[in-house]
């Protein structure tokens, strides 16, 4: 029962916050409508309606996917952001901190720029090219920023923060070149979906799916790696192995985050760091409740975007940006008094 | 057990090991001794599989290591590396259960016979009240035994030690070594250890390996290697060796130096 607990928690903040990012909007549904609107949808049971019919069409087209979504990336960037902090052995590998976000983000304005998404292949297509910046930047900043076998903080940060950069200026110039919608560039770099409707999430699911999926089998490994390399091959773990699985699959859901939602920093620091101050570094633990956890995190950040500049709404990448700067000023003051691997 | 046949290791161009020719039998520890940069490290990384092997053989009952799997290799020969401040926020039975990940599948499921493993290992370190307690808040002394215990999870006939003792306090040093003596007797482990102290190498070693620049100069009893001469010669300091009256065991001081440590 004990084990279980944070799940059972993280699943229920998620839930809560699900139904109020479903309530919140121009028009405020309220809970209870909203869960008897999603209820009717099930097969087999039809509740009379007591709500205008406005209300359907608002959460089923607009609201539903949108909260989808938003949980979707949350999830994605906070488990691949534990994942990259396990396999650097460092806490403040984030997806966005150490570049790939950015570089995933090139990738996908890359492939936006052959085919702006019109139909659902061109959907397809741009996570592939996010995946390809993403592994690209993630392999640049690894070796920039090794030494010694180490992966030291301020090289790492150093090396990613420079060719996040680098990404980003490709990025905009790109984008500027291009007759992208400026609107939706903007957005698109500062971690906004750019998109509406079913069809990012119909996109993403499969590669959130197989990613996280994946990502959650990796805890062992990352476990065990966090002695070191040489001691986790002595212990029999076939580290290379383990490194290119956790680096492929921690790239692939950062990319599809990125792909469908935008560039958007600090999901991946705060939430894997929370949950290892609360239930430990078990990495078997940290990867499945970041995915709960970072669901609910982005959903809380997403809602805030909302609200706080009504009725235009902020991208949500700032919102977290906001909040994430400062947290992790925090916990760079902390690992100076801390001894890590 | 452990038989290391014209063992050769270069570091580029630079060939830091020449031609070593080792064996530990099981129950019994061997100690490799030499100034610093003699190779004692780099002959644990390269029996470890670590570095790179230029040429020769190292086989743990005729099995040659070099054809063995990254999990094969850790079921048979496991390591305890050098003592260091550990972080993490890992408990001591987590930690153990980690050296089981040879015998695991690759998600890492545990099943009772590795929990009987670290156990077992658990207690032959002393660490039964430690188990679940962070491994991050014990002493060096203590951390150094969780990585033992790591170790003989691993349930290897081989184990080797890397300078086991060293940031250790007299009363640690001793209690590690008493320690892996007692497992290597009882568990009739072949046990190899790269150890500075010279005086507990004679104490706890029943071989002795002196090597330099590289190579092996003398291989024996502690008696037969831990003599003036012999550590006068390797180390470039002149030593003077007296035998303990009661073990037998040779005693080593630095020559030519009072107890004050002015010059004679």
């Amino acid at each position: 029962m004990l084990r279980q607990r944070p799940y059972l928690l993280n699943i229920l903040l998620l839930l809560i916050a699900f139904v109020f990012s479903i309530a919140l909007g121009a028009v405020f549904i309220h809970p209870e409508t909203i869960l008897r609107i999603l209820t009717d949808q099930l097969p087999g049971i039809n509740i009379v309606p007591d709500w205008p019919n406005s209300f359907s069409a608002i959460i089923l087209a607009v609201r539903l996917p949108h909260t989808v979504l938003v949980a979707m990336t949350g999830a994605a960037l906070a488990s691949s952001g534990a994942a990259y902090q396990g396999l650097f052995r460092n806490p403040l590998a984030d997806p966005y901190l150490i570049g790939v976000a950015s570089g995933a983000g090139l990738g996908a304005v890359i492939a936006m720029t052959f085919n702006w998404p019109t139909d659902l292949f061109g959907f397809y297509l741009i996570p592939v090219g996010a995946f390809i910046g993403a592994i690209v930047t993630v392999l640049l900043v690894y070796n920039m920023a090794r030494v010694n076998g180490m992966v030291p903080l301020t090289t790492l940060i150093l090396a990613g923060v420079a060719i996040g950069a680098f990404a980003s200026a490709l990025t905009s110039s790109l984008m500027l070149r291009t007759d992208l919608q400026i609107h939706r560039a903007m957005s698109f770099l500062l971690g906004g979906s750019p998109i509406a409707g079913w069809d990012p999430v119909i996109a993403a699911l499969p590669y959130m799916v197989i990613g996280m999926g994946l990502l959650s089998l990796s805890g062992h490994m990352l476990n065990v790696l966090q002695f070191g390399e040489e001691e986790a091959k002595q212990m029999g773990l076939a580290v290379d192995r383990a490194k290119i699985f956790v680096v492929v699959t921690a790239s692939l859901t950062t990319a599809v985050a990125v792909a469908f939602s935008g560039v958007i920093g600090f999901v991946g620091l705060i939430v894997p760091h929370i949950i290892r101050l609360l239930w430990g570094a078990d990495y078997r633990r940290i990867i499945p409740l970041s995915i709960f956890g970072g669901g609910s995190m982005l959903l809380l950040a997403d809602m805030l975007a909302r609200i706080l500049l009504a009725p235009s709404t902020l991208p949500v990448g700032i919102v977290t940006a906001l909040a994430g700067a400062p947290f992790f000023l925090w916990i760079l003051r902390r690992a100076k008094k801390e001894v890590f691997w | 057990m452990l038989t290391i046949t014209s063992l050769q290791v270069a570091y580029g161009a630079k060939v830091v090991l020449k031609d070593i020719s080792l064996d530990v039998s099981a129950g019994e520890i061997l100690a490799l001794i030499g100034p610093n940069g003699a190779g004692k490290t780099t002959l644990v990384r390269a029996v470890s599989g670590t570095t790179p092997v230029l040429s020769g053989q190292i086989c743990v009952d005729g099995r040659e290591l070099s054809e063995l799997s990254t999990a094969q290799r850790a079921k048979v020969l496991a390591v305890v590396p050098q003592a260091r401040q550990l972080g993490g926020a890992y408990s001591v039975e987590q930690a153990v259960m980690m050296g089981r990940t040879a015998y695991m599948s690759w998600l890492g499921h545990e099943n009772e016979r590795d929990r009987a493993a670290v156990q077992l290992a658990l207690k032959q370190a002393r660490l039964e009240d430690f188990a679940h307690r962070q491994i991050a808040q014990l002493s060096g002394g203590e951390q150094q035994r969780v990585l033992l215990a790591r170790a003989l999870a691993q349930s290897t006939p081989v184990l080797l030690l890397d300078e086991p003792t060293n940031h250790l306090d007299l009363q640690h040093q001793t209690n590690l070594l008493s320690l892996v003596r007692k497992l290597a007797r009882e568990k009739q482990l072949a046990v190899m250890m790269a150890m500075h102290d010279l005086n507990l190498v004679s104490f706890f070693a029943d071989k002795v390996a002196l090597l330099v620049d590289g190579e092996l100069k003398q291989f024996g009893t502690p008696q037969e290697v831990i003599q003036s001469g012999h550590i006068s010669e390797a180390y470039q300091t002149p030593v003077e060796v007296v035998t303990h009256p009661e073990t037998g065991a040779p005693i080593i001081f630095p020559k030519g130096v009072w107890g004050n440590g002015e010059e004679k």
